[in-house]
């Protein structure tokens, strides 16, 4: 192999080692914000004890669970026990290499960096196929257990998962009919110096942000985990690292819906009338910290939303969940997706 | 029944191994959303609850008999924890029925004192009730918001009664103490607060598109089969039916007050919450009236130290928190009574538990069951 390629694969390596490493402290801090952010709501701190304004509380939640004994329930079939949680959370993590977070930094010496791990021209459907393996995660972890509840909780999200993944990729297709590619890049260029998608697209944006919240299984779409009706549903008999690895799949799950939705509706790291021709040419790595730097407060913005309707809404019963999305996200995607087609037909040649 | 022309013919063994059988879910006694230590062992055909059978008796604790083994005076603290969180007017209807064996009359301002401390009582109750209710159907804010309303209650009974959660409050022949000083005017800001802060949670749930579809049209009973299950309190008048022991058999002069019993049309989930958060309203009428209207005088009827009812019985209820609450004591002229039954509103309405479950689904036990507003404590004594 010449060096050129050895040279691609180290950067590669490089760029996934930092993005893992910063996706996994986000993960632990998101729970961190969570936990803050819903006790504010709620009248109360949230942790405040451990470290200042209860920083370190990630990292000793973190250290508890691994320490803990790691429980195989009798009736449990314990290869596919132990392999569920895996399907839950590769996924997720693998559905950050495709996100782009930063506008392209070009130095003088003409080297080339993206900050993005693969780029690939399928983009967004690559994501899309990855995304749905998440589910096996939460069948295969339900059925295995050998019990009852998590068998329940276990179905119900599946039915949820498969119900709401239609509606989300007709949203998402109704993006790419408006950029022109699956490439996530292209889509966040298509929105540089135009409006951000989330104007003409607002039904789609809507759609994508209901469907995500009901794919995570996020309140108020919780049923499969909610706690006053099945216990903890899918997860209950998981304990330790195994309940650790679930849980952290449920936040990358969350962050990632929330990087994906600033690059398809906010424009990713576009910042608007920033002068990129004339500024983002002199001083390409200032831009790029710039970029960076929007696309976190987008996808922050997007967590808050999902922390403030967990902290507000009761939770759907299930079949009223599954009515919603067959008989009512699904119309309005179909008719959102109608809609761009027409547009990009005949107005938009 | 199947329509014999539309069931394709299946050979007999087939048809038998096709057939599903119904599943039988435990919602054990450790459970977040059975309010306390209750069983239900569900038969469920698929997601719909085709029978339930409620297993009761995990907290019992031989309450009505360990009375008989104390003086009246020395029974009365346990009553308290029978519905642990309405403990003051548990109290209260013990002390009426010991008072009706006695047949000793109670000063005009120790009545209004025991209105005051009952209602406040209630709004406590109510609070707790839509916080965990609230919290079951997966709004858990409502929940912190109604504890921290709940705190101001429970200091004001700190400060009178002495105990936040299970204050004994009332001795046979009156109450203990007057109203400390400030009390009365820390009661009056929180009367003047409540009703926006009712108002806020209102804000969240009443009008909620979820929480309609959670709670309109789920475990509905009907008046008849509410007054045939023997339902009281809001769960009876959720259904519509009128009876508020508090309008119906006035103590304690409650026929001085002016408040309104909120019923619902319906009798389904959302209108047991309904009346529910009126009454909590109401009762903050009732706790203004009292005050404004307070009596001077005695507080506490002249009786003799040794309480020693004559030979008999005697049955009083007051409108507790869940529904109607009855003390029927027997004496046999000793200082011991012979005999204490507890008619206790949650175990009543527990039976009623089956007519609105049924049919229905898992996630709607749970809503029916905050729904009933039970207390394991009342229920199995």
């Amino acid at each position: 192999m010449n060096n050129h390629a050895l040279i691609q694969i180290g950067m590669s390596l490089l760029k996934i080692v930092i993005l893992l490493g910063i996706v996994a402290f986000c993960v632990a801090y998101a729970v961190w914000i969570e936990r803050r952010l819903l006790g504010f709501f709620q009248s109360r701190l949230g942790p405040n004890r451990v470290g200042p304004a209860g920083l370190i509380q990630p990292i000793a939640d973190g250290l508890k669970l691994i320490l803990k004994e790691d429980i195989i329930p009798a009736n449990a079939r314990p290869f596919l026990f132990k392999l569920a949680p895996v399907f839950a959370i590769v996924p997720a993590f693998v559905g950050f290499s495709i996100i782009t977070f930063a506008p392209r930094w070009v130095t003088a010496s003409g080297h080339n960096h993206a900050f993005v791990i693969a780029d690939v021209n399928i983009g967004i459907l690559f994501l899309m196929a990855i995304s749905s393996l998440g589910i096996f995660g939460i069948i295969l972890g339900g059925w295995s257990s050998g019990s009852k509840y998590p068998l329940l909780g276990s179905l119900r999200s599946a039915s949820q998962m498969l119900a709401y993944e239609v509606p989300l990729t007709l949203a998402v297709l109704s993006v790419i009919l408006m950029a022109g590619s699956f490439r996530l890049s292209d889509i966040i260029k298509a929105q540089q110096g135009h409006l951000a998608f989330i104007f003409p697209l607002i039904l789609a944006f809507g759609v994508y942000l209901i469907s995500a919240v009901a794919e995570t299984n996020r309140a108020p779409f919780d049923l499969p985990e909610a706690e006053s009706e099945l216990v903890a549903g899918f997860h209950t008999e998981y304990s330790g690292m195994r309940f650790a690895f679930y849980f952290l799949a449920e936040y990358a799950n969350i962050i990632l819906v929330c990087c994906v939705a600033t690059s398809l509706f906010l424009g990713g790291w576009v910042i608007p009338f920033f002068p990129y021709e004339t500024f983002g040419a002199a001083h390409p790595w200032l831009t790029s910290i710039f970029g960076l730097a929007a696309f976190g407060i987008k996808a922050v913005l997007f967590l808050y939303f999902y922390l403030w309707i967990r902290a507000t809404f009761p939770r759907y019963r299930y079949d009223q969940l599954l009515k919603i999305g067959w008989t009512v996200l699904l119309p309005i995607a179909l008719v959102n997706l109608f809609l761009v087609a027409g547009i990009k037909l005949y107005l938009l040649r | 029944m199947p329509n014999e022309a539309l069931t394709p013919k299946v050979e007999a063994p087939l048809r038998k191994a096709l057939e599903s059988k119904e599943m039988e879910l435990n919602m054990g006694p450790q459970h977040p959303a059975t309010h306390g230590v209750f069983r239900a062992i569900l038969s469920l055909d698929g997601e719909k609850v085709v029978g339930i059978e409620p297993v009761i008796g995990y907290l019992h604790r031989g309450i009505e008999k360990w009375a008989e083994f104390r003086t009246y005076q020395q029974a009365a603290p346990i009553f308290d924890r029978l519905d642990y969180v309405g403990a003051v007017i548990n109290s209260h209807a013990y002390v009426q029925a010991v008072e009706k064996l006695l047949q000793v009359e109670i000063p005009k301002k120790a009545q209004y004192i025991r209105v005051v401390l009952d209602e406040l009582q209630r709004i406590a109750n109510h609070l707790l009730w839509l916080g965990t209710h609230a919290l079951d159907l997966g709004a858990m804010t409502v929940l912190f918001y109604c504890l921290r309303e709940r705190e101001v209650i429970m200091d004001l009974f700190e400060a009178m009664l002495g105990q936040r959660l299970l204050p004994n409050a009332y001795p046979i022949g009156g109450v203990r103490f007057d109203f400390p000083r400030n009390w009365e005017k820390v009661c009056r800001d929180f009367l003047e607060r409540f009703p926006r802060l009712v108002d806020d949670y209102e804000k969240l749930l009443s009008e909620n598109r979820i929480w309609k579809q959670r709670t309109r049209g789920i475990g509905i009973v009907t008046p008849e089969e509410a007054i045939d299950l023997g339902l009281s309190g809001p769960t009876l008048r959720g259904s519509g039916v009128n009876f508020d022991v508090r309008k119906a058999m006035p103590y304690s002069s409650y026929e001085d007050f002016d408040f309104e019993v909120p019923l619902g049309t319906r009798g389904d989930v959302y209108d047991r919450y309904m009346c529910r958060v009126r009454e909590m309203r109401q009762s903050t009428r009732i706790v203004s009236q009292a005050l404004d209207g307070m009596p001077e005088g005695e507080l506490k009827a002249k009786m003799s130290k040794i309480i020693k009812p004559k030979a008999g019985e005697a049955y009083a209820c007051v409108e507790g928190t869940k529904g109607q609450l009855g003390f029927y004591i027997v004496s046999d002229g000793s200082k011991q009574p012979w005999r204490v039954h507890v008619r206790a509103p949650s175990f009543v309405n527990l039976q009623g538990l089956e007519t609105m479950v049924m049919g229905e689904l898992v996630a709607d036990v749970v809503a029916n069951i905050g729904s009933l507003d039970i207390v394991l404590g009342e229920v199995d004594r």
